[in-house]
């Protein structure tokens, strides 16, 4: 089996930049909070958000894409319809750090609803640090998988 | 917990440049990973290791500055590394827990291409010798009396550069075969991904520039943690 020929780099390139990036904006809105720049805050916060969505964007359509490729069908327990482990291992590796991207997103998602009820201020730093601290791991777990899942397919 | 020190402000305003910094050079260091799978040009062992670089630069720079241990006390990253460090050490333990180290059972190497026959009946991919020179038969055909130009059933053959070998390996399990000659006369190279996890066995014909016996090869056999060598006759 060669799984370069369902492997689509340009896509995973993409949302890798994507993940790098909301990473910025996460540490830029950790930033800002402890300076008590609420709007600055809210921005970054929303920009990290919606990075991280494109992220799973990109997942979500990576894995339909996988599972429909014509002649290249890889599913959980088979690839071009033969028993084999790699889609297991590749669903379950990926998966999960897509779901962690999704918790991600939530308690985002929640930090910038909380920032709009006019109770946030920079005494809530330590918090949202806490949060970015978690979407800086999920991106550093990323930059793990990603080469040794991906690219080091190109080197073997 | 980041270490602010008695004016936050300033120093977040600082920090804001080398978050800044930080990600173009994360983004910078992506492309290289890219542009080295697209340029062909290098041998996986040097794909392997600028990609293991760039990945150790990347962590080190999310964890030291956007996870902001540079400005944390020492012992939050000793506690960062352990993890992973446990994580490490479980991956190879695992990994050789699981591992079943092949054995090269069979390496054979052999000439192949007897000498042409008289009347006998030769099959498309058939090898012979004549007069110190090789053949393949191009078609399936039955040999005439005489093997000269001249007759008809030389166009069944094919003249080849060099001496036909055939290269037979039964290996007991692994996932990469790879066979190289040890002689710069015959620059031969072979890498073989079996399908089946075990009583791997396979072979290859190939033209080589001087007769040779396994002992001028080498086949490898990779399993999940280690390569293992035979020569085998």
């Amino acid at each position: 089996m060669d799984i370069r020929d369902i492997f689509d780099i340009e896509l995973t390139s993409f949302s890798t930049f994507i993940l790098l990036a909301s990473s910025l904006f996460m540490a830029l809105a950790v930033s800002a909070i402890h300076k008590g720049n609420l709007k600055s805050t809210r921005w970054m916060l929303f920009g990290t958000i919606v990075f991280g969505a494109i992220f799973l964007a990109c997942q979500v359509y990576e894995f339909t894409h996988f599972v429909h490729a014509p002649g290249n069908e890889l599913t959980l327990s088979s690839y071009r319809g033969q028993p084999h482990v790699f889609g297991s291992t590749f669903y379950v590796l990926t998966g999960t750090h897509g779901t962690h991207v999704a918790i991600g997103v939530f308690w985002l998602i929640g930090w910038l609803a909380y920032s709009f009820t006019g109770k946030m201020s920079s005494v809530h730093a330590i918090d949202v640090e806490i949060c970015g601290l978690y979407w800086h791991f999920v991106d550093v777990v990323w930059i793990l998988i990603f080469p040794v899942v991906y690219l080091m397919e190109y080197a073997f | 917990m980041s270490g602010h020190s008695e004016d936050p402000v300033k120093e977040e305003s600082e920090r804001f440049f080398t978050f800044f910094n930080l990600s173009m050079l994360l983004v910078a260091i992506t492309g290289i990973e890219i542009v080295i799978i697209y340029v062909r040009s290098f041998e996986g062992s040097t794909i392997f290791t600028v990609l293991a670089v760039c990945s150790v630069i990347k962590f080190i720079g999310v964890m030291t500055w956007f996870m902001h241990l540079r400005w944390d006390k020492i012992l939050n990253t000793i506690l960062f590394l352990m993890g992973l460090v446990i994580a490490a050490f479980t991956f190879f333990a695992v990994i050789y827990m699981a591992d079943d180290t092949p054995v090269v059972e069979k390496f054979v190497i052999s000439q192949i291409g007897k000498k042409w026959e008289s009347e006998k009946v030769y099959k498309v991919g058939d090898y012979i010798e004549n007069n110190n020179t090789f053949y393949i038969a191009k078609a399936d055909h039955k040999s005439g009396q005489n093997f000269s130009v001249k007759t008809k059933n030389f166009q069944a053959w094919k003249k080849v550069q060099g001496i036909p070998h055939e290269l037979i390996w039964k290996v007991s399990t692994g996932n990469l075969i790879e066979i190289n000659s040890l002689k710069p006369e015959n620059p031969f190279f072979h890498q073989y991904h079996p399908s089946k996890t075990d009583n791997i066995e396979g072979s290859k014909i190939s033209l080589l520039a001087e007769n040779v016996v396994a002992e001028d090869f080498r086949i490898k056999v990779r399993s999940e943690a280690s390569w293992v060598e035979g020569l085998n006759q």
